[in-house]
């Protein structure tokens, strides 16, 4: 017995075509992930679902829920569905709930409106909901600042699960969460599909999760299903191509070549770095929040060491400190003796021996300049900066190191892909052959098979140049496979710190521990050949 | 393509007055310096194209000259706005958060309390009226509008990572401003432009409409109105073509800062739901 | 809730001292003594010293200064220089015209740029919205004191619906009142209920690209439902600045529309002090609009905080 049938889906929006023969099935009681990389169509199939799609999408195909095709149903009779037959979770907590609204009124609003119960009842009912999501320490009357991103993503699944719908829709749940976080919504979901006998459909990117998660998997890739069938049938089939390059780019093992032992290069001592709150009230002094707290480590030269935590705990503060873009407020960051914060300004003959790669491949250009001016950009820092020829030499250089074309110099950013753009990023942070390079979640934001050609990058870029880097990310199975040292950080401070691959088989903080456990694994695809 | 529509149609009503108030420093059709009582409140039309006003003057030099005056003092109320206004909010937005900030914003809402009328009562109660009073009077109210404009485009900026790769470049603040921040809001600051631009116009319009403006002999189409408001009931074009021609010339104007926005503004994207 | 109003207020209060120290200021350097302006150039030097001396001009500038605020605050705001009487009374005579003519009119705005907003934006790209973007972009063209004069040639002359200019008194009756007021607060509102109406649009709008829009979808409500029930009070908070300084604007611009329709209003008051240089009276009237003015911000940014709880925790 089927609950969801999508046949034949194709989608074009403007003409464009997005979607192409889209088909697959979900059954009561079973999850379904749909999976695969930034354009391939997921989420849209998703929306096609809610009949939520944008401004001049022209469908065709059947999607039957419970024996009646969403796709012939007006508009008014679609609106009777959603959120009575088919509840929807979105990526994104902290903008998907109304700002100007108790939670209590958001969740009840799902059932005042399907006329299911009257205000009082619906109140109480709201009241049960976010009970059963896990907000029992929450009054109805908060709003969603006040909660935290996990906490308010309940609140979405309480607004999605209120009335029992037979279909949850669920696109992309956790992405923007923590992995502790992750765990406990994705503990909740399935807890939910168990109790309720719902179907659920979820969107990931993420494989680890979705071969924790899926009774069926289907991979798509540029709005078609190239491959679906049982979880543990696909994983060990693994027949398209596709499917079997996203599983090992996903895992994608690099060979870091062995770290040579250099003399201590950079040293973090005892660093403190307060912000200013509020005042408590008109004429109190401004309160304190310590976001690095006492932070210590070394780094020797051609060291590869990571940076692990999770969002809050101070990685970020400590990054910009070291780049001496904020200053501190105790304890000492030198680089090679030198501090990178001499009185009040950044110490400029400090800060050309090391440069930074940034998280987002769209933001970290200046739109309006070309290539070759935005990769010269370091060369500011140089006491004699190369020109004309030398400095295009000096473009071009690095440009052919990280595998581009010394031509792609006359280009805008807005003319390179993603992957590109990252990779014009780390051109410009060797351009002064730094001794440091900082890389700030410098792939969390790209699909699978571009991060694994940006590690192989990585890896390459360290025999070229004997590179030292600090990889932040909170992408633990990243971090184990490009790092030999790692630093955990929680609340301010390091708990942790060692050979990555001993902190990884046997963590020794609790906190260590937790966050290890709470990562989703990709099972291997050796052993599930074997 | 709707901001084509826009663009060209605002274009060409701005162009009419500019090219109008251009025209008129080398030809007017007749000189409306000369008195012609005989000829007076003639209809359109009636010998001179847009008829004659209670003095005889030809009402299209009229305009045309008028154009001049209203299109000049827009044009330096604007210029004094932005000279001022983009350097104070573009160093509000790099000392975020800072002294320099706060007494910035202050300062412009202090100057939101003084709405452009009232500063030009207060300026004309102590200099007297004149264009050069009005110009001030529309341009001090012009920069608390580009300063906060300015900061609150630049702040979102200075989040963005490049400028954070701009500072690891070890660029400082008033260079990031020039380099980075100045070309990425300019879109943003022509638009306002426009705006301020046909704000300033019915500003002065206003202005000499209660005398506090232009003083004779120069004509502008404030006072005109002013003129024509005892003699609206026997000639009432008195009062309407200096109306039009506000309307008109604003009209164009917002026109024109519409289409640029839509065609400037990146972020064209579809609206859902 | 009671920190912010604090801090709101304690920003209130600093305003209103800078504002009253510039009004000050640039009165003080006004050429000419009002002493002299008022006697004639033929005055005796004695006479002028002795008139100074009434007039309260002999005393060092501070202590004119807070003189002049100390009796602000006492709603003393000192003699005519011109008619002798106190500007207190004066203005109150006045205001008794202005204000209501401002409230009038802001509530018109209001009136019609919401429902017109709203509308055009839930029928966004349609004709009903085209049409309310085109009468906007009109609206926002048409110079308030033109369209008085249009209105007097059409209701007032031609039609004879109502009198062209000048005012009963409100001893005559209110609703006498309100109808010599009708056609002023028309003129004044219609080309602010433009902008606001525009704002009200494109707020809304926004609002619609919301992700909390696309849950409230989720959850089954209706296009048209989701935007009056998540989208119209979120986009209040942009709205709600305009409205502020739109009140502003109405004051001044009253001010110009009083001219139009001789209405015996602060604005009639303050041109006839300037030609006069009775500039006591031209400080006070501004420093009451500025009072104004920045008392009506404050209470938008009171109202932010009733909309908005994001502001009622945060300090």
């Amino acid at each position: 017995m089927t609950l969801l049938e999508i046949s034949g889906l194709s989608l074009a929006i403007r003409g464009t075509p997005i979607l192409r023969d889209v088909s697959l099935d979900v059954a009561p009681g079973q999850i379904v992930a749909i999976t695969g990389e930034s354009g391939s169509g997921k989420s849209m199939t998703a929306l096609s679902v809610m009949q939520l799609l944008p401004d001049g999408a022209e469908t065709t195909g059947t999607i039957v829920l419970d024996g009646t095709d969403l796709m012939t149903l007006s508009e008014g009779e679609m609106c009777d569905r959603r959120g009575n037959d088919i509840g929807m979770v979105f990526q994104e907590p902290m903008t998907a709930l109304n700002p100007v609204q108790t939670i209590g009124a958001q969740v009840a609003e799902t059932i005042l409106i399907h006329g299911a119960a009257g205000r009082a009842e619906a109140s109480q009912r709201a009241r049960a909901v976010l009970d059963r999501v896990g907000l029992e320490a929450f009054p109805l009357d908060r709003y969603p600042h006040e909660l935290s991103g996990g906490q308010r993503q309940r609140v979405v699944i309480a607004m999605a699960i209120a009335l029992r719908p037979k279909l949850l829709i669920a696109d992309e749940p956790t992405t923007a969460l923590d992995v502790t976080t992750q765990a406990q919504i994705l503990d909740l979901l399935r807890g939910l599909v168990d109790d309720f006998g719902m179907g659920m459909l979820m969107i990931t990117h993420d494989l680890a999760v979705v071969a924790d998660m899926a009774d069926r998997i289907v991979v798509m890739k540029d709005g078609e299903v190239v491959e679906q069938g049982e979880t543990q049938a696909l994983l060990h089939g693994m027949t398209h191509p596709y499917t079997r390059m996203l599983f090992e780019a996903s895992d994608h093992v690099v060979d870091l070549p062995e770290a040579s032992e250099g003399a201590p290069m950079l040293r973090v001592d005892e660093v403190i770095r307060d912000y200013p709150t509020p005042r408590p009230h008109l004429f109190a002094p401004h309160g304190r929040f310590r976001a690095v707290d006492g932070v210590s480590f070394i780094m020797n030269a051609g060291d590869r060491l990571g940076l692990v935590g999770e969002s809050g705990c101070g990685k970020s503060t400590l990054t910009r400190a070291i780049l001496g873009l904020e200053q501190i407020q105790g304890g000492r960051i030198e680089l090679d003796g030198q501090p990178v914060f001499t009185g009040k300004r950044p110490n400029l003959a400090v800060r050309r021996k090391m440069n930074v790669v940034f998280q987002d491949p769209y933001g970290s250009f200046n739109p309006r300049h070309r290539v070759a001016r935005l990769v010269a950009e370091p060369l500011h820092l140089l006491d004699n900066p190369p020109s004309g020829a030398d400095r295009a030499r000096a473009v071009a250089d690095v440009l052919e190191a990280v595998h581009l074309r010394p031509s792609d110099a006359d280009k805008y950013i807005h003319e390179f892909s993603g992957g590109q753009r990252q990779r014009i990023a780390i051109a410009r942070a060797l351009i002064n052959r730094p001794e440091l390079v900082v890389l700030d979640e410098a792939v969390s934001a790209l699909d699978v098979s571009v991060r694994a050609r940006i590690l192989d990058l990585l890896v390459d870029l360290c025999g070229q140049f004997s590179l030292s880097f600090l990889f932040i990310s909170h992408d633990l199975s990243v971090v184990r496979r490009i790092t030999d040292r790692v630093l955990v950080m929680q609340a301010g401070k390091i708990v942790e710190e060692g050979e990555t691959e001993a902190v990884f088989t046997a963590p020794q903080h609790p906190y260590t521990r937790a966050l290890i456990a709470a990562a989703p694994v990709l099972p291997k695809i050796e052993a599930l050949r074997a | 393509m709707r901001w084509n529509r826009n663009l060209v149609l605002g274009a060409v009503l701005t162009g009419l007055f500019v090219v109008g108030a251009l025209i008129s420093f080398v030809w007017t059709p007749s000189d409306h310096t000369v008195l012609d009582i005989a000829g007076k409140l003639k209809r359109p039309g009636d010998g001179n194209l847009l008829g004659t006003d209670h003095f005889g003057r030809d009402i299209l030099t009229m305009i045309m000259v008028g154009a001049r005056t209203s299109i000049a003092v827009a044009l330096v109320a604007v210029g004094i706005g932005m000279l001022a206004g983009v350097p104070l909010g573009l160093t509000a937005a790099a000392r975020h958060g800072g002294w320099l900030d706060e007494v910035i914003m202050r300062g412009n809402d202090l100057i939101f309390a003084f709405p452009s009328l009232v500063i030009a009562i207060l300026i004309t109660a102590v200099f007297g009226a004149s264009a050069v009073n009005a110009i001030i009077a529309i341009g001090i109210f012009n920069i608390p509008v580009f300063a906060r404009l300015t900061r609150s485009g630049a702040l979102s900026l200075w989040g963005r990572e490049f400028i954070m790769a701009a500072r690891v470049a070890g660029k400082g603040a008033a260079r990031i401003s020039a380099e980075h921040i100045l070309p990425n809001i300019a879109n943003l600051l022509i638009v306002q432009g426009t705006i301020q631009f046909s704000l300033g116009i019915l500003a002065e319009a206003g202005l000499s409409y209660v005398g506090l403006g232009a003083q004779p002999p120069t004509p502008s189409w404030g006072r005109m109105l002013a003129d024509a408001q005892t003699l609206v009931s026997i000639a009432p074009h008195l009062a309407l073509i200096p109306g039009l021609a506000i309307i008109l010339t604003v009209l164009g104007l917002n026109l024109m800062g519409d289409g640029l926005r839509d065609l400037l503004d990146p972020r064209l994207r579809e609206r859902s739901v | 809730m009671f920190r912010y109003a604090l801090r709101r207020l304690s920003s209130l209060i600093i305003s209103l001292a800078v504002a009253s120290l510039v009004i000050f200021l640039v009165v003080e350097v006004a050429p000419g003594d009002p002493a002299s302006y008022m006697l004639g150039i033929n005055a005796q030097p004695d006479t002028v010293a002795a008139l100074r001396a009434e007039l309260g001009l002999d005393v060092p500038r501070y202590q004119r200064y807070f003189d002049w605020v100390s009796g602000l605050m006492r709603l003393d705001f000192g003699t005519s220089y011109t008619y002798r009487t106190p500007v207190a009374e004066m203005i109150s005579d006045r205001m008794r015209v202005s204000l209501p003519l401002a409230v009038y009119a802001l509530t018109l705005s209001t009136l019609i740029a919401f429902p017109a907003g709203i509308y055009a934006a839930s029928r966004r790209g349609k004709a009903g919205d085209t049409a309310v973007i085109g009468l906007s972009q009109l609206g926002v063209a048409v110079p308030n004191f033109w369209f008085a004069m249009m209105m007097v040639l059409v209701f007032a002359i031609n039609l004879r619906w109502f009198s062209a200019g000048g005012f009963p008194g409100w001893e005559k009756g209110f609703w006498g009142g309100m109808k010599a007021l009708t056609l002023p607060a028309i003129s004044l509102a219609l080309p602010q209920a433009a902008i606001l109406a525009r704002v009200m649009r494109s707020s809304l709008l926004d609002m619609l690209d919301e992700d909390f829009m696309r849950t409230a979808r989720a959850k089954g409500l209706s296009r048209r439902h989701a935007l009056w029930k998540h989208g119209v009070r979120n986009a209040l908070i942009p709205v709600l600045t305009i409205l502020g300084l739109q009140f502003s604007f109405l004051l001044a611009g009253g001010i110009i529309i009083e001219q139009v329709f001789f209405l015996p209003g602060l604005g009639r008051l303050v041109f006839q002090s300037i030609s006069q240089r009775d500039l006591i009276v031209v400080e006070s009237v501004v420093m009451l609009l500025v009072f104004a003015v920045i008392c009506v911000n404050f209470l938008v940014d009171l109202a932010y905080a009733a909309v908005d709880p994001r502001l009622r925790t945060r300090t």
